[in-house]
């Protein structure tokens, strides 16, 4: 079974990298690889300098992970117990860590719970904690799947904004990986796709989300009925006599061309918008499995 | 390399304490499995003592030297699972790829695996192995001979473990192998090796040694020969190094847990 | 009466890809029974010799049928069954069903213990030929009646396990209980015969349990004799009936419980 197969991108220090792709596409088993966890069966890996199938233990100092559901807190200690227990792990000494820990509890805002059993915190600031025991010993690269899965709205946004803090603070690359567009969307610089075990598209997250598509959507609550029908680079994705939405291929049309097919003496209310990101990515998606 | 074997204990240990620190949450359950355990390996006494009631001396063995024997197989049984607790579901851990974190980290895996938890009920294992050190002989050089021998015994249990379950990075079904493989070694380790006659002998000093974990060290305690405490020695150490060996060949074959959905 | 049986039929049915399991388990039983004709080939060191009225052929029979009734029970597995309903509130949910809980449990295990039963009898008494190289002389009716009293032996067994599990109402932990109960049955039914232990015991052994889940059924197919046939079977009638009392009594009160605290 071949997961993926040559794979190779480059990411600069301190950037936020979004991995993605859908289900089975391959990124687990990319991750996996990049972080010593699996070994693959040919060709060769090579992370921040190291081979993880031949230096796995040199690399695991040098790198954090955050694997979502997955736990690696101990749910009877305290926050600050298991901080200092990661601190043994990476054998740092005791000064340092409480050193670590402290700025790390100031940074993550832990302040009110740090010396609360893990069993009694809740979701949100688990994670939290999660993240925090991660960065203990001030990894170069910080692998997060899945940070904010599970959580609600207010939760994400708090998480999203800790790790933007994080990032800007100890310019720790951060390699994420999430089916939530918010979180890539909020936090990432840059997406790479991967489908089928390759990369299908490497780019910066201002050209995927103006560029990739080059359409815009025009949603128009009229005055009067218009009719309208598909023309070369216009489509109606939603006619109901009075509401309109309008797909513009900027390509073919400019959107002006479009606003004079309805008549602008009609509009009492409209709307110009790119096409929502999580449209780009699934039709990124798509691309990728007829191909 | 010392410093890095030094923290691996260290880590070992720490990691120990926690696991215990968490069983003891609840300090009734705690006590009771401690309890309980003693009785239940006490409570074998009633078979040993009916059998004796039939017939003075069983397989070269007197009373006190089958519950030595049974105080020996307690306690590798105990020290086995308290400090080693999952080298014996590592198949589960191996094959549900919750080997993941561990990975992850700067350590040994293997060994962070596998003391990664403890077993309450162990306690009581080891200190019915003591009470029945102190019965057969009361003499420091005894129960340091005891010590000794249920730490080599006991990570010869483990070991055997861990080679058995690593074949799980193989085939799945490896934990049955495993399963029975221990639990043989105990089957075993429980009665006078003298009522057994032939080829099993040989098996008790190959492919299952309860000899080199129980039979020879019961031996030694009842007459000493430093040359079967040093075969002993060396033979626990052949069973450690082929542990490791077999764990990080398989270990290449480790397919974590995404993975493992879709090949079933 | 047919709803039991369906439960009872699907449950086979779902365990029938178990069968792999239970064959390794087997090898335990195999060893088991390997350590035990070794140890009494070695005290009965004359062949013609009786122990306590038992040949040696007749006391390893007498093992090799009372752990084929422990491991058709696996007992640790249906109070861990019961316990884990009563302490995650399947009970409750049970209540709504049209049917009696106590008889949807052991029906529903008997599905399990019917496929290892099977098994167990026939590598039981191929290891027997095997090692003993004979069968104690039996007529199609005496063997019917052992299996008769196997059976019941069987539900009797059922009965008090579920009973042990349903204790998890009135206290936290039942394990104890069960672990008491499975020490007793282990150390003093399987290993030898009542009669081998000391004259002061013997009477208590007689009227406790273990005459009836083990004693009596494995007696009665080394030594087959109409008269303790008899008392066999009265025993284990009786047995029967204070085992179902005592499931349905403390499932009720347990469940009354259950409705004062809301569930």
């Amino acid at each position: 079974m071949k997961a993926v197969r040559n794979i190779d991108f480059s990411v600069e220090k301190g950037e936020m990298v979004a991995f993605i792709g859908p289900n089975g596409a391959g990124k687990s088993t990319t991750i996996k690889m990049m972080t010593g966890i699996l070994y693959p069966t040919k060709g060769s890996i090579n992370v921040l300098g190291f081979d993880p199938t031949k230096n796995r233990r040199k690399l695991a100092y040098e790198i954090g992970t955050v694997f979502g559901q997955k736990e690696q807190l101990w749910t009877h200690l305290t926050p600050y117990d298991n901080f200092k227990f990661f601190g043994a792990i990476y054998d740092i000494p005791d000064y340092a860590v409480e050193k670590k820990i402290e700025e790390l509890k100031e940074l993550f805002e832990l302040g009110d719970f740090i010396n609360i059993p893990v069993r009694n915190l809740s979701l949100g600031q688990r994670i939290r904690c999660e993240i925090v025991a991660s960065l203990i010993h001030e990894p170069k690269i910080l692998f997060l799947d899945e940070p904010t899965i599970g959580l609600d709205p207010v939760v994400k946004e708090n998480i999203r904004s800790l790790i933007k803090r994080m990032n800007k603070e100890y310019k720790t690359t951060v390699f994420l990986t999430s089916h939530d567009v918010g979180d890539i969307e909020k936090l990432c610089s840059r997406v790479i796709i991967i489908n089928n075990g390759q990369v299908v598209l490497d780019d910066s997250m201002e050209n995927l989300k103006y560029h990739y598509l080059n359409k815009k959507i025009v949603e128009a609550k009229m005055r009067e009925k218009v009719n309208l029908e598909d023309e070369d680079g216009i489509t109606i994705l939603k006619d109901k006599g009075y509401n309109l939405k309008i797909e513009v291929d900027t390509e073919k049309r400019t959107v002006a061309d479009a606003l004079k097919l309805l008549n602008p003496d009609n509009i009492i209310d409209i709307n110009i918008s790119n096409v929502p990101l999580e449209d780009i990515i699934s039709s990124i998606y798509r691309k990728g499995d007829k191909s | 390399m010392l410093t890095a074997v030094r923290n691996q204990i260290r880590i070992s240990l720490l990691t120990t304490k926690y696991a215990l620190v968490r069983e003891m949450l609840n300090k009734a359950t705690f006590f009771m499995n401690i309890v309980f355990m003693i009785l239940n390996d006490a409570s074998f006494i009633i078979q040993w003592v009916i059998l004796y009631s039939i017939q003075d001396g069983i397989g070269g063995y007197n009373l006190k030297q089958v519950l030595l024997l049974w105080g020996l197989a307690a306690g590798t049984f105990g020290f086995s699972r308290f400090f080693f607790y999952r080298a014996f579901n590592l198949s589960e851990i191996i094959n549900n790829g919750k080997l993941d974190s561990y990975l992850v980290q700067p350590k040994n895996v293997l060994l962070s695996v596998i003391t990664s938890d403890v077993s309450t009920s162990a306690l009581g294992d080891i200190f019915y192995a003591y009470i029945m050190a102190f019965i057969y002989k009361c003499s420091i050089t005894n129960i340091l001979l005891f010590t000794f021998f249920i730490i080599t015994g006991g990570l010869i249990l483990v070991s055997i473990s861990v080679i058995l379950s690593s074949l799980s990075f193989w085939f799945q079904k490896a934990d049955m192998i495993a399963e029975t493989g221990v639990s043989l070694m105990t089957s075993f380790a429980t009665y006078p090796d003298g009522i057994f006659k032939g080829a099993v002998k040989i098996l008790f000093y190959t492919l299952l040694p309860v000899g080199f974990v129980n039979y020879i060290p019961v031996g030694i305690l009842s007459e000493f020969r430093l040359e079967y405490l040093i075969l002993v020695f060396v033979v626990a150490l052949f069973f450690i190094v082929l542990a490791f060996v077999v764990f990080y060949r398989g270990l290449h074959r480790y397919s974590s847990s995404n993975l493992m959905i879709s090949k079933i | 009466m047919r709803k039991y049986l369906y439960i009872y039929k699907s449950e086979i049915m779902s365990n029938l890809q178990y069968v792999s399991n239970i064959l390794f388990g087997f090898i335990g039983y195999f060893i088991l029974l390997f350590v035990f004709f070794n140890l009494w080939k070695y005290l009965y060191s004359d062949p013609n010799e009786l122990i306590h009225g038992y040949s040696m052929e007749q006391t390893i029979w007498y093992v090799i049928v009372t752990e084929i009734l422990w491991g058709t029970v696996g007992g640790r597995k249906l109070c861990q069954k019961i316990s884990n309903d009563v302490k995650g509130g399947n009970i409750a949910y049970n209540m709504n069903k049209p049917y009696d809980y106590v008889g949807y449990s052991l029906f529903n295990h008997l599905g399990i213990a019917t496929i290892k039963g099977i098994i167990y009898i026939i590598l039981g008494f191929l290891l027997g030929i095997l090692f003993l190289r004979m069968v104690p002389s039996h007529t199609i009716i005496t063997i019917l009646l052992v299996l008769l009293s196997s059976i019941m032996a069987t539900i009797i067994s059922c009965f008090l396990i579920i009973t042990i599990g349903l204790f998890s109402f009135l206290i936290e932990d039942s394990n104890p209980l069960y672990w008491v109960y499975s020490k007793l049955i282990l150390i003093l039914g399987t290993l030898f015969p009542i009669e081998f232990f000391p004259k002061i015991v013997q009477p208590i052994l007689t009227y406790s349990p273990i005459y009836a889940v083990a004693y009596g059924p494995a007696k009665l197919f080394v030594n087959f004799s109409w008269d303790v046939c008899l008392q066999v079977f009265i025993t284990q009638m009786i047995y029967i009936t204070i085992g179902y009392i005592l499931c349905k009594f403390i499932y009720n009160r347990g469940v009354k419980k259950l409705n004062v605290n809301g569930g």
